[in-house]
């Protein structure tokens, strides 16, 4: 007989439980190609039990959507005051529906990812690619469309493609104020659960316990709340009881951050990493045009797996292209740090590590040196909260902890070991020089 | 435009908005920059659509975030029950001195948006933001056909209110017009 209902053991939520149309999703192409793609890409460097996979975050997100579904749409916990301004949930028909789009959109919300997860995105993938924009295009593929088309209800794939990649990433549609709640369910900054699953599972794989907060409490305090008080635009907010949780939910985000995501280490690794991509795609091994592919087939085709057997072998040719990037890795002998971003020197130059990555490319050469600069990520503290006297209040209003968080800016230049000691006493000497010149350059029209 | 000079630009806009009244919140900034770039041709860059209150850019809220993280801008309270205030930090004028090209090219155009969204709440704010979002990117010219499609994208905006919204949006072109920059290479 046919299971209808099926249930997974998972390390952070104990038990996720399937339908008969989710598990068909489990078992597609796309979805069952994320067994091959490591969550954090190579920081099992550095963190050896970092090796989880996009396969269980996606069904770790999954489950923590329909928690959050359940607690926001419960009758007890909607106003009339949010009722009116979301009519939706007074729709107790269109429901179940939403659900099952949620519970899809957010088990396929990552199935455009690049192998080795964001370390090549950027540069790899053609002018205006991301994996959001690949996510959407599985979802919208004959394969996926099939199953959409199965169910009862149907499915519609644009509500899905909304819900699972956000406005931000699909600009070119419109969202309803209700499809703008349920996509900030998955992907929203404050307290999307794509982001509260990565923060519990990497903490878990990496042996870091920061990113661990209490995500019980969080959720089951998270209610649908006007952006401020008297405004006509709903929110993602947290009751007043939940604001400890929700502190400690940014608290793990930053030390995550900090610890992990953005340690120097990492980071030259993901450079060293997209060194041998360039070098290994401009022979043409998957496009002739240098990038990953875009078309679904050829995206199919490509996981961790036919980068880690290519760069084995390149890191043990010296004629290999990359070979230098993959020996750097294989190897463990990666660039060692010659500057981090100091506040003052920003007083000088807005990107210092940009000035002097440049400087230093002239001394030593190109090959030499690499630069990283990651994104500032947004402390999130933008969300409203309902106090105990029923007041819509700001976060940084509601929380001390929260009003005190700030983001950070982070850049470091990495230097060839080799060259680390007398690279250190270049700089030693000549960095008040390079930052006030470069400082002095940056109301210029281009760069210098 | 780099980085640094659109961070410039931000933070010569943010000072003039609280001259002028401005609460300064996320939203009356991106309200700001979005008719400094489309109305005034300050090509800054970002690209809004429509979403928080209307025409709303992710690019311009991670630059904020950027701009908090470079000690140029901070988050404050200035009343319990309303959202926070971006405010310059005691480096934002020192960093501004060392702009003065990028300052002076666009500061016009700067001081005409603050002078005529200072005083402006959300509200009404997202009203003529939306407004002239419908009649730029749409091209909905005719004014009825405006106020209606206003109302469709936002529906607690009633129909008086919409077009209202958009006679001030075309009467907030006309005095626009000589601060209007040619497109830039």
């Amino acid at each position: 007989m046919t299971k209808i209902f099926h249930e997974i053991r998972d390390p952070i939520h104990v038990f996720i439980h399937l339908d008969w149309y989710e598990k068909k999703v489990l078992d597609s192409r796309p979805f069952q190609r994320l067994r091959n793609i490591t969550q954090l890409a190579l920081t099992y460097l550095l963190y050896p039990g970092a090796t989880h996979k996009r396969f269980e975050h996606s069904l770790g997100v999954m489950e923590l959507a329909s928690r959050v579904f359940e607690v926001i749409t419960k009758p007890t916990n909607v106003t009339d005051e949010v009722k009116g301004l979301l009519p939706d949930l007074g729709n107790a028909d269109a429901l179940p529906y939403w659900k099952h789009v949620l519970r899809m959109a957010a088990l396929c919300h990552d199935i455009g990812h690049l192998p080795f997860s964001h370390a090549a995105e950027e540069e790899l993938l053609p002018k205006g690619w991301t994996h959001e924009r690949l996510s959407r295009s599985l979802i919208e593929s004959d394969e996926m469309r099939a199953i959409w088309k199965s169910m009862v209800p149907r499915l519609d794939p644009e509500d899905i493609v909304k819900l699972a990649v956000g406005a931000r990433k699909a600009k070119d549609l419109q969202f309803s104020k209700w499809e703008a709640i349920l996509s900030e369910i998955i992907v929203g900054d404050a307290f999307g659960v794509d982001r509260i699953d990565y923060l519990l599972r990497d903490s878990h794989h990496t042996g870091v316990a920061y990113g661990k907060f209490d995500h019980y409490r969080l959720i089951d305090e998270l209610r649908n709340l006007p952006s401020f008080e008297g405004s006509s635009e709903p929110a993602l907010g947290i009751n007043g009881g939940g604001i400890y949780s929700a502190e400690a939910l940014a608290l793990a985000r930053y030390f995550m951050f900090s610890q992990v995501y953005y340690h120097p280490i990492r980071l030259i690794y993901d450079r060293h990493l997209m060194d041998f991509l360039s070098a290994w795609l401009s022979q043409g091994t998957l496009l002739p045009v240098g990038t990953f592919p875009i078309d679904i087939e050829g995206h199919l085709k490509t996981t961790d797996d036919e980068i880690n057997a290519a760069m084995r072998i390149a890191a043990s040719d010296a004629k290999a292209p990359g070979h230098h990037a993959a020996h750097c890795i294989m190897r463990h002998c990666h660039y060692k740090v010659l500057y981090e971003r100091d506040p003052q020197d920003a007083k000088l130059n807005s990107e210092p590590g940009a000035a002097i990555a440049r400087a230093a490319e002239i001394e030593f050469g190109k090959d030499p040196v690499r630069y990283s600069k990651p994104k500032v990520k947004d402390v999130a503290t933008d969300f409203p909260v309902r106090g105990r006297d029923g007041r819509i209040l700001a976060a940084i209003s509601a929380s001390e902890t929260l009003s005190k968080l700030q983001p950070t800016a982070m850049e470091y230049v990495f230097i060839d070991p080799q060259l680390k000691d007398k690279a250190k006493t270049w700089l030693g000497k000549n960095r008040d020089k390079i930052l006030a010149a470069a400082g002095e350059q940056e109301d210029q029209d281009h760069e210098a | 435009m780099k980085h640094s000079q659109r961070a410039a630009l931000l933070t010569l806009l943010n000072r003039e908005m609280l001259n002028r009244g401005s609460w300064c919140g996320e939203t009356h900034i991106q309200k700001a920059a979005f008719f400094l770039q489309d109305l005034l041709g300050v090509d800054s860059g970002f690209e809004f659509i429509l979403y928080r209150h209307g025409p709303f850019s992710f690019d311009l809220r991670d630059e904020l975030s950027s701009m908090q993280a470079e000690d140029l801008l901070e988050l404050a309270m200035r009343r319990e029950g309303y959202g926070p205030t971006y405010v310059p930090t005691p480096f934002s004028e020192t960093f501004l001195e060392r702009f003065p090209r990028t300052t002076a090219r666009y500061l016009e155009q700067i001081r005409f948006v603050a002078a005529e969204l200072g005083d402006k709440a959300v509200a009404e704010l997202e009203r003529l933001a939306t407004a002239f979002f419908i009649l730029d990117r749409e091209g909905i010219v005719d004014l009825k056909r405006r106020a209606l499609r206003l109302v469709e994208l936002k529906p607690h905006i009633s129909l008086p209110e919409a077009r209202f919204a958009c006679e001030q949006v075309d009467s907030l072109i006309e005095r626009a017009r000589p601060f209007m920059l040619e497109e830039e290479e």
